[in-house]
């Protein structure tokens, strides 16, 4: 349990009748039921199988103690399964044979709720009105070969949740992305060898950052790749420090997949850091997109809540401002940019961007702050195209920038935002297609539940540039 | 107020008798979801228990004798300060129905826009909003929200959706909190005013902004029309209605709730936004002018459902849901201009 928020709990609630009534009952339409073989499978807690010991997940779960493993069963179970108890794993015999189904109506198919230490693996997600696989205000997360697809707002969603880690997992078909972290500072998480495609958008993360790391992954045929951002309409503002090192990221022009708003506004870039700042962008390989391969630019919010922190409160812990007071709403024009400062992209390999391989620039209501301003940096990268013209030389990871001319070239960012996509309709993310069979994790049945410290910082160093696939 | 109506012998679902309250929510109500299907069979544990959870109905009605004038505090800035969970429910239907004010009348009421619960009407009860489908993207959300049409030019504008936030009032410990009694009847605003009701408990603003006001604004495309509902958070724990739709039910001040009103509930806020933006409205209610805002809340949800949530999101102060403002300026240019 963190300190970051104050929190009173109630201790030794017990849910009434087990299961939740409102999950349907797991309809295993396929078993083995053979459960003798696998309570070697738990490291020093209790195996519980489903449905051989208990008919539903949920049953499962409220009846597991920290330490053990709740390992299902091939079949389909249309359940929506809240977890409340800390240190379990629950995982899936087979991950593309445990299926949780939401039928299109139910919310959640895995909702984590202020419960550190929750692994949950080797099993899909799908048909969810909500979310496949959702942690909000948990420590301790980790998501490990899972597929969640067809969900109506996130695939994959870590909210409020530090030290936690997706991997070897595939997120598609959801309006929002299929992969989020958001409102964490410091994150401490890791994205590690995921898929996210047939997105609104492929990673998201607002207002998170710090020691979150996007590495060995690929984000495919979404509207847009990656996209962390910034904005006061929720907490932890701004996004800073997130790192991208090593990803496949290309054909982000996705036309048919589902889409929120900004899913709309970023449609056809590769990595847009959308007023986002520090972030790393390094050694990724980024291709095929209509508009722009890495592009940094500003955040719009209207209605905004708050103004921007300085720069010297940025490294301040989410845990300190959330509690900050907002600027007057009289000092809070109707229009907020969230401009995108101090990002590094270097050493990347980017082609084939309909307006620019790398790209730069924001706009500003007072005309005080110009593209030249805002600190981005441009080094090392193979490219064809720049906006502004020259921007490695302009704006140089090392040294001084050239004196040459920042207009040249420069995006017409007002006229770029207004030109947005049709949108699709609410319901898209519902006929989105089915992916392929997922790599299992190992020894599924057999593997022990180990307690989840945290992830590991990942060795950035050692990760090259990706090869085509 | 009145002493407690003997007949009605309750204690509230406060805290310390939380573990009876849930005890009793499962004997009274038996869900079982056979196929999809929910099959409920209603019972009590007590004869006169049954009273104030909604299982023996009309209720025995408090009398109109509040004395709380206190109006809603509400939640501004950013979600995600305190736990939530957030129901989007489509809008079903129009009717001149009122279960709560007119139960028992069809037609006798003004036009309503009713969300959540499939097919209410003047005979709706908790039993049968519980047995119905609902709109809401919360399956176990089966009550009832409903408010009076908005005309524009003398032409019905209906919204598609409402969004329901559930949270701690503003102050409150959300461990206080307890769940809404099933067939629990609020009603935020009052239809009787022409002039502009004291207080924030119902305003008009545009899409998510914070600020109310009483005269609806002229709004952007890309944050229409939207009115506010914010409910009683403070329950006398023991009427689910009294007969002025009020007395029951008060508003927390700094967290406290009035004598007389010991249980702390969720503070509903109903959101509801309108395809009306730019400038030239010409708005009137079902009700009245502008200032008769209002909308009603009638307790369907599943007990087991809506306790779960309440638990899990409202108690551990936990953000279960959003809505927030993840949408564009529609028009940057006309923004900068």
């Amino acid at each position: 349990m963190t300190a970051r928020r104050t929190r009173s709990l109630l201790a030794g609630v017990a849910l009434l009748l087990g299961a939740s009534a409102l999950a349907a009952c797991g309809s295993s339409d396929s078993s083995d039921g053979d459960s003798s073989g696998t309570t070697e499978a738990s490291g020093e807690g209790t195996t519980l199988a489903v449905p051989g010991d208990y008919k539903t997940i949920q049953a499962a779960v409220d009846a597991a103690s920290p330490g053990d493993l709740v390992l299902v069963d091939e079949g389909t179970y249309n359940e929506a399964v809240d977890v409340e108890t800390e240190d379990i794993t629950i995982r899936g015999v087979d991950r593309n044979k445990v299926i949780l189904d939401g039928e299109f109506k139910l919310e959640n198919g895995i909702r984590v709720l202020e419960t550190d230490g929750v692994v949950v693996e080797n099993l899909t997600a799908r048909n969810y009105k909500a979310n496949g696989f959702f942690w909000t205000g948990s420590d301790r997360y980790r998501a490990s070969y899972v597929t969640a697809y067809r969900n109506g707002d996130y695939g994959i969603y870590a909210f409020d949740a530090y030290d936690g880690q997706i991997d070897n997992s595939l997120g598609s078909g959801s309006p929002d992305a299929g992969v989020y972290i958001g409102e964490c500072y410091k994150c401490n998480a890791v994205i590690d060898n995921v898929i996210s495609e047939n997105n609104g958008l492929g990673y998201s993360g607002t207002n998170s950052g710090g020691d979150l790391y996007i590495i060995n992954s690929t984000f495919r045929n979404n509207r847009a790749g990656i996209v962390p951002n910034s904005g006061s309409y929720e907490l932890c503002y701004p996004s800073r420090g997130t790192t991208i090192i090593g990803n496949i990221v290309h054909d982000n022009n996705n036309t048919d997949a589902p889409a929120i708003d900004v899913a709309l506004l970023a449609h056809g870039n590769g990595i847009l850091l959308a007023g986002a700042v520090e972030a790393d962008v390094e050694r990724n390989l980024v291709y095929n997109h209509d508009r722009g391969g890495i592009i940094a630019v500003p955040f719009p919010e209207e209605d905004a809540n708050d103004l921007p922190l300085d720069k010297d409160e940025w490294d301040r812990p989410c845990e300190e401002t959330r509690k900050d007071d907002l600027a007057d709403p009289a000092d809070i024009p109707g229009l907020v940019i969230w401009h995108p400062w101090d990002n590094t992209v270097r050493d990347n390999v980017v082609s084939d961007s309909g307006l620019a391989d790398l790209g730069s620039g924001t706009i500003d209501l007072d005309g005080e702050i110009t593209t030249a301003d805002l600190g981005n940096c441009f080094s090392g990268n193979t490219y064809t195209t720049t906006s502004p013209t020259d921007l490695e030389a302009l704006a140089p990871c090392d040294g001084e920038g050239s004196d040459g001319d920042w207009e040249a070239g420069a995006f017409d960012l007002l006229v770029l935002m207004n030109e947005k996509p049709e949108a699709p309709s609410a319901d898209s993310w519902k006929t989105q297609p089915e992916p392929e069979d997922q790599p299992n994790m190992p020894d599924a049945r057999t593997a022990p539940a180990v307690k989840f410290e945290g992830p590991t910082k990942p060795d950035l160093d050692a990760i090259e540039v990706p090869e085509k696939p | 107020m009145s002493g407690n109506d003997p007949t009605e012998p309750r204690e509230p679902t406060g805290p310390r008798s939380r573990g009876r309250a849930l005890l009793m929510a499962a004997v009274v109500v038996v869900a079982v979801i056979v196929g999809g299907s929910l099959v409920v069979a209603a019972g009590s544990d007590d004869g006169d228990a049954a009273a104030s959870d909604g299982s023996t109905w009309p209720p025995a009605l408090r009398a109109a004798d509040g004395t709380s004038t206190a109006t809603a505090t509400r939640h501004t800035g950013p979600q995600g300060r305190v736990g939530q969970f957030v129901a989007k429910c489509q809008r079903d239907h129009s009717a001149p129905d009122d279960p709560i004010v007119f139960p028992g009348l069809p037609g006798r009421s003004h036009m309503h826009e009713f969300y959540g619960a499939v097919g209410v009407d003047a005979d709706t009860t908790p039993a049968s909003m519980l047995a119905a489908d609902t709109t809401c993207d919360k399956p176990a959300d089966r009550a009832s929200y409903w408010h009076p049409t908005v005309y524009d030019h003398g032409e019905a504008v209906v919204a598609s959706e409402l969004d329901a936030y559930y949270r701690a009032a503003p102050g409150v410990d959300p461990t206080e909190v307890s769940t809404m009694p099933f067939g629990l009847a609020l009603i935020a605003g009052d239809m009787t005013y022409s002039t502009p009701q004291p207080g924030e408990s119902v305003g008009w603003t545009c899409g998510v902004r914070s600020t109310l006001s009483d005269e609806p604004p002229t709004c952007p495309e890309s944050a229409p029309l939207t009115f506010l509902l914010v409910f009683q958070d403070c329950w006398d724990g023991e009427h689910l209605d009294s007969v002025d739709h009020r007395s029951h039910a008060a508003y927390s001040t700094d967290g406290e709730c009035p004598d007389g009103y010991p249980v702390h509930l969720p503070q509903l806020t109903v959101s509801v936004t309108l395809p009306i933006f730019g400038e030239g409205h010409d708005l009137s209610l079902a009700s009245g002018n502008v200032y008769s805002l209002h909308g009603d809340f009638f307790n369907g949800w599943h007990p087991e459902g809506l306790e779960r949530e309440i638990d899990g999101c409202i108690r551990r102060d936990v953000v279960c849901d959003l809505r927030t403002n993840r949408s564009e300026p529609t028009n940057l240019e006309d923004l900068f201009s």
